[in-house]
C-alpha cells in the first residue's frame, strides 16, 4: 500500500514511520508531509493508497488538505493528539482515527481496515460527506454514516427510530421499517446521538424522541412509540429521559 | 364560596337594570302626587284671595286671630289662634280624594267657615261634624239666612257661613259635606290638633308558594331591626301597619341602606287580610320579592305626607320632622335569586368564563412551578456534575510521575515495545481524566483499571484479576466514569504494594438481580475504616457517592468496606442499575 503521512510536526512523521516500518510491512511510506501546499503536491505526485493525516496543523487542518483535491480515492487514517473539533464529523462520518502517542495495536487494526477495503474495493465518500458535514453547524448534523458489511448508508437521523445493541453490534430501526446491523457498540451511538436529542433509555436502547408516542408508567417505565413498539426505561435513565420528554 | 362571589359580582352588573327601572317608577308616582297638590293649589290660591276679602266681615272673636286666614281645603276656611305657629294646612294625599288634612300641633282653636259659590245650591248641602270621630253635629243643613254676601271685588261673590270656634287642642274635628244631588261626593276636612303618632308595623310576612297555591309567614310585633331570610318560593313580602285613623297620611319606602337608594314607595295602603284585636282592617302593603336584588340591609321608612314646608310662620327643624317618622331596618338574605332567563345565560357564561380563567391561571402557575421546580432540579444537578467532574479530575500526581519514571525506565532498559505499551495505557488513562466524560460503559472502566493496574503492576510487581458475571453486556452497560479507580488506587498503594509479589488484587462486577455490584479485594495488611485519615481517594470517594445519590434518584449508591488484617474488601452496589 502507498501511503503518504501528513502531520506539521517532524517527531510524530518519525514515530509514526518507526512504528509502520516495525509492525505494518505492507504499508510504503512514498512522503511525508508537513504543512497543507506540500501534502496536496505529495497526494497529487504519488496517488496514495492511504493517508495518515494529521488534524491539527498548525493554523491549518488535514480537512484543508481534503478540501484542495478534486480527486479522493484513497483512504484516510485521521490522526489527533487531543482536539475535539472535526473529531465528531470524523465518527459522523465513520472514518477511522487514531489519538497519539500511537497505540500499536490500534494502529494495526486501523491499517488492516484500511487495506480490507481497498481490497474489496469497496467505493465510498465518505469524505466528500465528511467535508459537507463540518460545513454544517455541530449542532445540526442531519446525517450520519453507518458502516456495514459490504457499504456505507448514510441515514438521515429523523430517519432514525431507535437503536438497539446486540452485544458489539449496534441494531439501527429505521423509519422506513428496514433494519441495519452495524459493527459498533451502541455506547458508542449513545454518546455520538445524545448531543442530538436521543435518549439512552436502557443499556440496550437509544430512542429517537420524535417517535416517541406516549410513556407508559407500567413496570418502572417503558415507551410507546409510534411504531407500536414498547421501550423499556431503566431506572438510572428515568429521571432524565422524563425530564427531556417534558421539555418536547 | 364560589357561589357567593358569583351572586355578588352578578349583583354588581345588573345593579343599574333595575335601579333605572326603580328610578322610573318613583318618577310616575311623584309625577302623580304633583299633579294632584297641583289641583289642591288651584284651590288654595281661589281660598287666598277670598280671604282677604272675608277678613274684613267676619267678626272678631276672642283669641283667635281674624285676619289671618288659612285655607283648610275644600270649601273650608280656618282662623287659628294668633299665638299659633306651625300650621299646616290643606294637606291632600294621594288615593284619597275630597279628603283635606291640616295639622296643627300647636293650635288651641280654631275658627271653621263654610264658603259657597252663586252657583252652589245651598240648601243641598248637609253636614256632619265630629269632634275625636264623635258626632256632635249630623247631617245638618246651612240655615241660608246666616249666610253672608263676601264680596272679594270680582264679579263672583261668595257667601259665607262659620261652623263656629271648636277647641281643637288634642282633639280632631272632622267637618264632613256632602250635596244630597251628589250623595257619593263626600269631603272631609279634618282639623287635627292632636300629635300625628309614629307609624307602628304589626307584622312583616313573606308570601310563599306551597303546593296547590300560597301560604304566608308573619314575624308580629317586629323589632327595629328584622332579620328576614328570602327563599326560591317566597314571591311577596308584607308590610302591616298598625291601623290608625289617619292611615292615609302615611307613605311607605323601602332604601337600600349601603346604596342609600329609595327603591320602593308606595302610599297604596290595602285592607282586607289583617284584623287587628278590634277585629278591624289593618292596612298593609304589598312588596314585590323582586325589588329586593341582593342580600344586605334595608330601611323601612313610613312618615306622613304633611308637606312640612307648607306652613305659615313655619319653626320647624329636619329634627322635629323625624319624631313623625317610624324607620325599621330589614335584614334581608337572599337564599336563591331567580333570573330571567336572559340574566341566567349571562351568569352561566360569566361562571364558564371565570371557571375556564380561574382553570387556566392555576394551570398556567402549575405549569410555571414545574417548569421552575424542573430548572431548579437541573440547577442542582448541574452543580452537583460540576463538582463531580472536579473530584473526578483528581488523579493522584504521585500515580502520574511514577507511571512516567516508569516509563523511563523501560527505555533505559531498551523495551521499546513495552515502553509503547505502557505509553499507550499512561495516554488513554489521562485522556479519560482530561474527557471528562460522564458515564463510560463497562468494559471502558475495565480496560482503564487494566491500564492503571498494568502501570501499578510495573512499579510494584503484585497479581491482578478483573473478573465479572457472566451476563454482564460490558459494551453497553454505563456507569459513572472514575468510579472505581480511587478504591484500586487504595488497595495498591494502602493493601498490596509492601507485598510485592504475593499481593494480589480482585476486581469484579457482578450482577446481583438488578443491582449492579462492584468489588475491590485485596490481600493487604488492612486499615483501620472508623479512622478519617485513610486518604484523599477514600475521602473523595464518599463525597462522590453523596453527589451520585443526588443526582440518581432512583438508583441508591452504596458503599461497604470490611477490613481486616488479611486485607481489605469494597463492595459498591449501584441498585436497580441494570
Amino acid at each position: 500500500m502507498r501511503a503518504i503521512l501528513i502531520d506539521d510536526e517532524n517527531s510524530n512523521l518519525e514515530n509514526l514511520r518507526t512504528l509502520l516500518e516495525k509492525h505494518c510491512q505492507q504499508v510504503t511510506i512514498m512522503a511525508t508531509a508537513q504543512n497543507v501546499s506540500d501534502a496536496v503536491d505529495a497526494i497529487g505526485k504519488y496517488l496514495p493508497h492511504l493517508v495518515f493525516l494529521d488534524i491539527q496543523m498548525g493554523k491549518q487542518t488535514g480537512f484543508d488538505v481534503l478540501k484542495l483535491l478534486p480527486m479522493r480515492n484513497f483512504e484516510v487514517i485521521f490522526v489527533t493528539a487531543y482536539d475535539q473539533y472535526g473529531i465528531q464529523a470524523v465518527k459522523f462520518a465513520a472514518l477511522d482515527y487514531l489519538l497519539k502517542p500511537i497505540d500499536i495495536e490500534e494502529l494495526i487494526n486501523a491499517v488492516n481496515k484500511a487495506e480490507y477495503k481497498l481490497a474489496t474495493q469497496i467505493q465510498t465518500s465518505q469524505l466528500d460527506f465528511l467535508l459537507q458535514q463540518l460545513k454544517k453547524p455541530e449542532t445540526n448534523v442531519g446525517k450520519i454514516a453507518l458502516q456495514m458489511q459490504s457499504e456505507i448508508r448514510y441515514v438521515t437521523l429523523s430517519e432514525i427510530i431507535r437503536c438497539e445493541a446486540d452485544n458489539t453490534y449496534t441494531y439501527f430501526f429505521l423509519a422506513n421499517s428496514e433494519k441495519i446491523l452495524v459493527s459498533k457498540s451502541l455506547k458508542e451511538y449513545a454518546d455520538l446521538l445524545r448531543p442530538h436529542g436521543f435518549l439512552r433509555t436502557h443499556q440496550s436502547h437509544l430512542v429517537n424522541p420524535k417517535y416517541v408516542k406516549s410513556w407508559l408508567k407500567e413496570d418502572g417505565g417503558i415507551l410507546l412509540l409510534t411504531s407500536g413498539e414498547k421501550i423499556p426505561v431503566s431506572k438510572p435513565n428515568k429521571e432524565t429521559v422524563k425530564q427531556a420528554l417534558q421539555q418536547l | 364560596m364560589v357561589k357567593r362571589i358569583l351572586r355578588k359580582t352578578t349583583h354588581l352588573l345588573f345593579q343599574t337594570l333595575p335601579l333605572l327601572f326603580y328610578g322610573f317608577s318613583f318618577a310616575i308616582i311623584v309625577t302623580g302626587l304633583m299633579k294632584i297638590k297641583l289641583n289642591a293649589m288651584k284651590k288654595i290660591i281661589f281660598l287666598f284671595l277670598s280671604f282677604f276679602i272675608s277678613v274684613f266681615i267676619v267678626n272678631a272673636q276672642k283669641g283667635i286671630n281674624f285676619f289671618s286666614m288659612y285655607a283648610a281645603g275644600g270649601k273650608m276656611l280656618m282662623n287659628v289662634d294668633s299665638s299659633a305657629k306651625n300650621v299646616f294646612y290643606a294637606n291632600v294625599f294621594p288615593n284619597q280624594p275630597h279628603t283635606s288634612f291640616s295639622f296643627l300641633p300647636e293650635v288651641h282653636q280654631v275658627n271653621i267657615q263654610i264658603y259657597f259659590r252663586k252657583t252652589d245650591n245651598v240648601q243641598n248641602y248637609r253636614y256632619t261634624i265630629l269632634e275625636n270621630n264623635k258626632p256632635i253635629v249630623v247631617n245638618k243643613s246651612i240655615n241660608e239666612a246666616q249666610l253672608k254676601e263676601v264680596d272679594r271685588g270680582d264679579e263672583e261673590i261668595f257667601r259665607s257661613t262659620s261652623f263656629g270656634t271648636f277647641p281643637v287642642k288634642d282633639k280632631i274635628i272632622t267637618i264632613i259635606t256632602y250635596d244630597i244631588q251628589k250623595p257619593q261626593d263626600v269631603y272631609t276636612t279634618v282639623f287635627y290638633g292632636k300629635s300625628i303618632p309614629r307609624a307602628k308595623i304589626a307584622a312583616i310576612g313573606k308570601r310563599f308558594i306551597v303546593e296547590g297555591g300560597v301560604d304566608y309567614k308573619y314575624i308580629v310585633d317586629p323589632k327595629n331591626k328584622t332579620d328576614l331570610i328570602l327563599n326560591e318560593k317566597d314571591d311577596e313580602l308584607t308590610i302591616v301597619k298598625v291601623k290608625s285613623d289617619i292611615d292615609y297620611i302615611y307613605a311607605i319606602s323601602i332604601k337600600d341602606k349601603q346604596t342609600g337608594n329609595i327603591f320602593f314607595n308606595s302610599t297604596v295602603w290595602q285592607y282586607g287580610g289583617h284584623i287587628n284585636e278590634a277585629r278591624e282592617f289593618s292596612p298593609y302593603v304589598k312588596i314585590d320579592k323582586s325589588v329586593f336584588k341582593k342580600s344586605g340591609d334595608y330601611e323601612i321608612v313610613i312618615q306622613p305626607l304633611i308637606k312640612w314646608t307648607g306652613c305659615r310662620d313655619c319653626d320647624f327643624s329636619p329634627k322635629d320632622i323625624e319624631k313623625y317618622v317610624s324607620r325599621y331596618t330589614l335584614s334581608i338574605t337572599l337564599e336563591e335569586e331567580n333570573y330571567t332567563k336572559k340574566e341566567l345565560l349571562i351568569y352561566t357564561l360569566i361562571v364558564a368564563f371565570s371557571i375556564g380563567l380561574a382553570f387556566l391561571t392555576i394551570l398556567y402557575f402549575i405549569k410555571k412551578r414545574n417548569k421552575k421546580q424542573l430548572i431548579e432540579n437541573e440547577q442542582q444537578k448541574n452543580i452537583a456534575k460540576l463538582q463531580l467532574n472536579s473530584i473526578r479530575s483528581q488523579l493522584n500526581p504521585h500515580f502520574l510521575f511514577n507511571a512516567l519514571s516508569g516509563i523511563q525506565n523501560l527505555m533505559n532498559k531498551n523495551q521499546i515495545d513495552n515502553a509503547n505499551k505502557y505509553l499507550s495505557k499512561f495516554a488513554r488513562l489521562t485522556r479519560n481524566v482530561l474527557d471528562d466524560k460522564e458515564l463510560i460503559s463497562l468494559s471502558q472502566e475495565k480496560t482503564l483499571l487494566d491500564d492503571y493496574l498494568q502501570m501499578e503492576q510495573l512499579r510494584f510487581g503484585f497479581k491482578y484479576e478483573i473478573n465479572h458475571s457472566e451476563n454482564l453486556d460490558l459494551a453497553n452497560i454505563e456507569i459513572p466514569s472514575m468510579l472505581l479507580q480511587p478504591f484500586v488506587e487504595n488497595a495498591v498503594k494502602h493493601g498490596i504494594s509492601q507485598k510485592a509479589t504475593d499481593g494480589k488484587i480482585i476486581i469484579t462486577f457482578i450482577k446481583q438481580a438488578n443491582d449492579l455490584v462492584l468489588t475491590v479485594t485485596d490481600n493487604g495488611n488492612g486499615f483501620d475504616t472508623e479512622k478519617k485519615n485513610n486518604g484523599l481517594g477514600l475521602l473523595l470517594s464518599d463525597s462522590r457517592i453523596a453527589l451520585l445519590n443526588s443526582i440518581y434518584k432512583e438508583n441508591r449508591f452504596t458503599l461497604d468496606i470490611q477490613s481486616s488484617t488479611n486485607g481489605t474488601k469494597i463492595s459498591l452496589a449501584l441498585t436497580d442499575w441494570l
